[in-house]
């Protein structure tokens, strides 16, 4: 995985025009070794007629003509490519009761690169710093039984710092997750008092509901200066929130006295494990390691920018299992220029594919619907 | 947000709403009875404004395949013909007194309505039959609810302000359980739609003493009997495929099985292979339209051709058309099909139908029947003394009949109840 690690070791994080062969390099190296270890991965390949051996010319195109996989195959079928004592980390989508969820191994290689790239992205919107800082995580507190993605990269945002403190909205109590907004609501105030900065963390709809219930009490407090509000999540809350961001803006400012300037997002998926962060102007620019084509939602033939279609990620980050080129049940646009100073393109999440909610009365038909819905 | 006496809230009053509310329903209750002709007229001029064209913008804004079937559906639902009409079939009419004791039929008195999102404007619905029995109602909006329930609501306070002590709707979230239990706890009745999570769920809620209405989910089936299998129409296979099309296997009363009268499977792959097209056919006229549904159509297309290499070898079972599929079983289980399209073909020789159809009692609902006429009176009495609701022709096993039960009972008969004077 010699230009895996060389991809992941570049110094720019947003160099996507200076690295086009050495990503190409990468996700020839990864789909070949896919195609040799992964039983399915190989039936699927030669299902479509394609052979890894065959890629000679590494360029911009190389990408596009690896076989894409929808994100769904993950839910229905376990894919991997070594051994599972091999794979420090499985991490699973956020699927809510039961359902069907896609698992997703992580080899100890890909975990070293997925540190490299979080320092890099992270340190581009200052999201290092060596003072202590007391942490509101808006997500599950981790216990055996969990091992959502979420999970782990919420309390893994507490590295990013000295860690002082922790309180989690989700608590686990009698086996299932409640949101506890009462403790973190005193944790908030107590945290306001301290002489270090504060940081949330989380699901950015739980932070809605938060400054809601803040202002609706009339609670207002001025959490020290450094303090920044990190929103995160699937691909799915990308858009869906969307409405409400301005207001997450302007109720932090109002509530916390944490301006928009200190409210970072960023987003990924356990299927394409790449950070995408957002610049100040809250555009998600594609970062070196990652490639998004946008492909028409009939055809599934690539489009060109500015086209609206099915967003299709790529990247040669992970061995354990085949998620190079995925297909996500999302349909977006990639554009240019967007005026903050990162050369790379960013994308748009326009929304997703079909009916957000599939309405259904047959019997034993919503957790199979919570499968089949992409 | 809250509608409570007419009038529109802020969510955050909920708690203090729900403070009153007892000391509220306790008035109305003590006030004069609700009469039905108020309900019936505000919901007919409802009907009628759809009709005319008026909600034409939220009607065409709905996520449904055919907003203009809707429309047409809920105008003629919404008539005062259709309410009385209900009305008479599904009350009891009070009998005569006999030796002394007379009966009355009156409302339960509370209803909290707990709907799920499953289909549009549903909350309402059930608020509706709950106002037509003289009940007060507290509707909890499903999570998912698009705003169309809460739009028919105000329409109905607008036309017939008078109903506005009867009418209670929260937006609460199914985990706030301390609001849930009170609203619970002010109820004679709890009606509740969704499957069997939310029922179950439901259950834990609800105090002992209020009685439990539940409009659970349920399956439907088609049966093919031996000697008709031959002979069948192509209209009516047609008309089935349209069924098919047309509901996405999603309602109760789609067909998610294809059950054939025979032991063999022969008889089975015969049927595929000339049902396929007709279901292709059908399929085909009502492709997606909008880029989302072209695309989840897309994608689902790639999973299916992706899961077909890993699997290797060609399922011999699976008849695969273009955006539909006919899946040929070895067993002969009642179950949910993998919808969307996605046919299950079974054998149920006649002798088996009972002891198979009798292991999901409880969500059998639609049956639809091919066979010759003389046999039609046997089978259609066995699907009934197995716990089957509706017998239809496949074509209309979705269709909605003016006067007809649901699942099994008349609604109206369940939010009422008989007080007996003895003079």
């Amino acid at each position: 995985m010699k230009y895996r690690n060389k991809l992941f070791s570049v110094k720019n994080p947003y160099d996507v025009s200076g690295t086009e062969q050495l990503f190409a390099r990468a996700a020839a190296e990864n789909c070949y070794f896919h195609y040799t270890n992964c039983k399915e991965y190989r039936r699927i390949l030669k299902g479509l007629g394609f052979d890894p051996g065959e890629i000679i010319t590494f360029d911009k195109n190389t990408a596009e003509s690896i076989p894409f996989i929808p994100t769904t195959l993950f839910k229905r079928h376990k894919m991997f490519s070594m051994p599972r004592c091999r794979m420090p980390i499985k991490a699973t989508s956020s699927g809510t009761s039961g359902g069907n969820i896609s698992e997703i191994g992580f080899d100890a290689g890909s975990l070293l690169c997925g540190l490299k790239m979080v320092l890099k992205v992270g340190s581009k919107r200052g999201l290092f710093s060596p003072v202590p800082c007391n942490y509101i995580l808006m997500g599950y507190k981790p216990h055996r039984g969990n091992r959502t993605a979420v999970t782990k990269t919420a309390t893994g945002a507490t590295l990013f710092t000295p860690c002082l403190s922790k309180t989690y909205i989700l608590k686990y109590r009698d086996g299932k997750y409640v949101p506890d907004f009462e403790g973190v609501i005193s944790a908030i105030k107590r945290c306001s008092r301290s002489c270090f900065p504060g940081r949330f963390m989380g699901f950015p709809a739980y932070t809605y509901f938060l400054l809601k219930m803040m202002e609706d009490r009339g609670i207002r407090v001025k959490m020290p200066k450094g303090s920044k509000i990190l929103l995160g999540g699937g691909w799915k809350q990308f858009y869906s929130e969307k409405a409400d961001k301005k207001t997450v803006y302007r109720l932090s400012e109002k509530i916390l006295g944490i301006g928009e300037e200190n409210i970072i997002e960023f987003f990924g998926a356990v299927e394409h494990p790449i950070l995408y962060c957002d610049c100040e102007k809250h555009h998600f620019h594609i970062p070196a390691y990652s490639r998004v084509i946008i492909r028409d939602p009939v055809t599934l033939e690539p489009l060109k920018k500015g086209e609206i279609g099915l967003v299709n990620l790529i990247t040669p980050m992970v061995k354990a299992t085949p998620v190079l080129s995925v297909m996500t049940d999302d349909l977006g646009v990639i554009r240019d220029n967007c005026g903050c100073g990162i050369k790379s393109p960013y994308l748009e999440i326009i929304g997703r594919v079909a009916p957000d909610s599939i309405k259904t009365c047959a019997a034993g038909a919503e957790e199979i619907m919570k499968k089949i819905q992409l | 947000m809250i509608i409570a006496g007419g009038k529109v809230f802020d969510s955050k009053m909920q708690d203090r709403i729900l403070s009153v509310m007892e000391r509220k329903i306790n008035m109305t209750l003590s006030g004069n009875a609700l009469d039905p002709q108020k309900v019936i007229s505000a919901i007919d001029r409802l009907g009628r404004d759809i009709g005319k064209g008026k909600y034409d913008s939220l009607i065409y804004a709905l996520p449904v395949d055919e907003p203009g079937r809707y429309k047409l559906l809920a105008s003629q639902m919404l008539t005062r013909e259709n309410l009385e009409l209900k009305l008479k079939t599904e009350l009891p009419s009070p009998p005569e007194a006999i030796g002394g004791v007379n009966g009355r039929i009156m409302p339960l008195g509370v209803i909290f309505h707990i709907a799920a999102g499953n289909m549009d404007g549903l909350p309402a619905f059930s608020i509706a039959e709950g106002l037509l029995t003289g009940n007060i109602n507290i509707l909890k909006l499903p999570q998912a609810d698009n705003g169309l329930s809460v739009e028919i609501i105000n329409r109905i306070l607008d036309y017939e302000p008078s109903l506005a002590d009867y009418i209670y709707v929260f937006d609460t979230p199914s985990s706030d359980i301390n609001a849930m239990r009170k609203m619970a706890d002010m109820a004679d009745g709890i009606a509740v739609w969704g499957g069997d999570e939310a029922v179950r769920a439901v259950r834990q809620l609800a105090p002992v003493s209020a009685k439990l209405i539940e409009w659970g989910h349920k399956l439907g089936f088609v049966y093919i009997s031996r000697t008709y299998a031959e002979g069948i129409m192509q209209d009516e296979l047609e008309a089935l495929a349209k069924h098919i099309v047309s509901t996405k296997q999603l309602l109760c009363s789609s067909c998610q099985v294809i059950y054939m009268d025979t032991e063999n499977d022969i008889d089975l792959h015969r049927f595929c292979r000339r049902f396929l097209p007709v279901l292709n056919k059908a399929v085909s006229a009502n492709a997606p339209v909008s880029i989302g549904g072209k695309a989840h159509k897309a994608l689902l297309e790639r999973t299916d051709l992706l899961e077909g290499f890993i699997r290797g070898k060609k399922e011999p079972g699976r008849y695969k058309g273009n955006g539909c599929s006919l899946i040929v079983c070895r067993d002969s289980e009642l179950e949910l099909s993998p919808m969307m399209c996605n046919v299950l073909v079974k054998k149920l020789p006649r002798r088996d139908i009972v002891s198979v159809l009798r292991r999901k009692k409880g969500y059998l609902q639609t049956a639809g029947i091919l066979c010759g006429e003389e046999e039609y009176g046997t089978l259609s009495e066995i699907f009934a003394r197995c716990g089957v609701t509706r017998i239809t022709k496949p074509g209309d096993m979705s269709g909605y009949f003016s006067g007809e039960a649901h699942d099994g009972e008349y609604p109206l008969t369940r939010y009422v109840r008989v007080v007996n004077e003895i003079i």
